[in-house]
């Protein structure tokens, strides 16, 4: 079962990160799960592959009944994001999946109806939880051509997909970076060759670091707070990427 | 063996036995293709065969009608097969909703066996009308269109039947061809050799679809 530690709350408030499932097969790579809970609403951020729902439906609804997810946001397209959406609408059939309007149609193979799907225009768009306003925001061809973040200007929490991602070895789980300079080389080859364009990360470098962050928290790998946000986004924009060196 | 596991199990062999399903169904839709294109020759050979039997003149009046109803026969067989291809293919999509539901249904098992409190409850709730669900609805809607298929075949069967029965008339009418008996007797004995192909196709498919039904 993954751990589910809340990482910010105030009030009715919070943001619950699901993470390092320790019986997880090596053969699937591991995700972190984020829950966004507004009093009874909640979204839950790329809710991850089929493979590890059990995972990732136990240790949520220790926390929060799951049937009350009113949303799903998916980054983007990939397996293990959102495979196991035909699971999630199994319980909420009402469910909706906010993403890219250039997957809508692909997505749709892993489960849901017409309905379930709202799409978000390439400059992004708000989206309402509760009382609260997220903000979905462009991170396009980091990595996937049709590709989105979740920013909560009140937690100052930016959801950032596989930006920051770091495949961590084995005894290296810790759920926050403690020392960057030893982390982010979990993270280079990474970028080097999944973030496809460097015109679009040297967009994304600019608009994001103009946004209040305490957390940037990825997909993959540990959780950036406070000034180790700042040094992500500067070492991502000195970054060379979108070029693949065959030996 | 506890409930759990015996349920766990029970999810298990209803996946693989929807797999079987589906790879029967595949064998039945190559027997079909191979029946279509075998149709499809007779119905060529029986136009030569008409041709034959206009030059043979008069003595070849009853080769000539025989072929003429081979031809009709070549095009009611494609025409059947195109039915029964269209009738694999609703197994096709029913054996893999049913193939969907049941791994839905495993990994809530999975599902299951990690939860606790509120999750276990709303898991045990879902399996159990997924079950009912699955119990009412797409299992009989599957058990429809095999009986549909076993009345198909069996039809299909009886119309080769008939083709064999022209063909061996054709054989004995070719006798009394005169100057062109040679030939129309080789003619014959390919819409023998063709129809007795198709026999050997049907047998076979009517296997597999005995096998998908049982499984």
């Amino acid at each position: 079962m993954k751990i589910a530690e809340t990482i910010f709350e105030d009030g009715g408030h919070k943001w619950i990160a699901l993470v390092r499932d320790p019986k997880r097969p090596h053969h699937i790579i591991d995700t972190n799960e984020y829950l966004i809970v507004c009093d009874d609403d909640a979204i839950l951020c790329d809710p991850g592959g089929s493979e590890i729902f059990p995972a990732v439906f136990s240790a949520l609804s220790a926390e929060f009944d799951p049937s009350r997810i009113g949303a799903l946001f998916s980054s983007h397209q990939d397996p293990d994001i959102i495979s196991s959406l035909s699971m999630w609408v199994e319980f909420n059939p009402d469910i909706k999946c906010y993403l890219s309007w250039l997957w809508a149609g692909f997505v749709s193979h892993f489960g849901g109806t017409e309905k379930t799907f709202v799409v978000i225009p390439d400059g992004g768009m708000d989206i309402l939880v509760g009382g609260l306003r997220l903000q979905a925001i462009p991170a396009h061809y980091l990595h996937s051509s049709g590709n989105l973040q979740l920013y909560d200007p009140k937690a100052r929490i930016l959801f950032s997909g596989d930006v920051g991602a770091a495949l961590l070895p084995p005894g290296e789980d810790g759920l926050f970076v403690e020392n960057f300079d030893h982390h982010i080389q979990h993270a280079e080859g990474f970028h080097r060759r999944w973030m496809g364009s460097e015109s679009a990360k040297r967009d994304w470098c600019e608009r994001v670091s103009r946004l209040e962050i305490d957390m940037l928290c990825p997909q993959h790998g540990a959780i950036y707070k406070g000034e180790d946000v700042a040094r992500f986004i500067d070492w991502f924009a000195d970054l060379e990427v979108g070029v693949l060196k065959i030996p | 063996m506890n409930d759990d596991a015996a349920e766990k199990g029970d999810q298990m062999a209803i996946g693989n036995q929807r797999g079987r399903q589906l790879r029967h169904i595949v064998r039945i839709n190559e027997e079909i293709k191979k029946v279509i294109a075998t149709a499809f020759t007779i119905n060529l050979m029986a136009m030569n065969a008409i041709f034959l039997a206009k030059r043979a003149g008069t003595a070849a009046l009853g080769f000539g009608v025989l072929s003429n109803e081979l031809r009709r026969f070549a095009i009611d067989l494609q025409k059947q097969m195109a039915i029964l291809s269209e009738m694999t293919y609703e197994s096709v999509s029913t054996v893999t909703a049913l193939l969907k539901q049941a791994r839905l249904n495993q990994m809530l098992e999975r599902t299951l066996d990690v939860c606790e409190g509120l999750g276990r409850r709303l898991v045990e709730d879902a399996l159990h009308s997924r079950l009912n669900d699955m119990l009412a609805g797409r299992q009989e809607q599957s058990d429809a269109v095999s009986r549909r298929l076993t009345q198909m075949i069996a039809d299909t069967v009886q119309l080769v039947e008939l083709g064999s029965v022209l063909a061996r008339s054709a054989k004995i009418e070719a006798a009394y061809g005169g100057g062109m008996s040679v030939s129309l007797t080789q003619v014959s004995s390919d819409f023998e050799q063709s129809i007795s192909e198709i026999q050997g196709s049907l047998e076979k498919l009517t296997k597999h679809h005995l096998e998908e039904s049982a499984a």
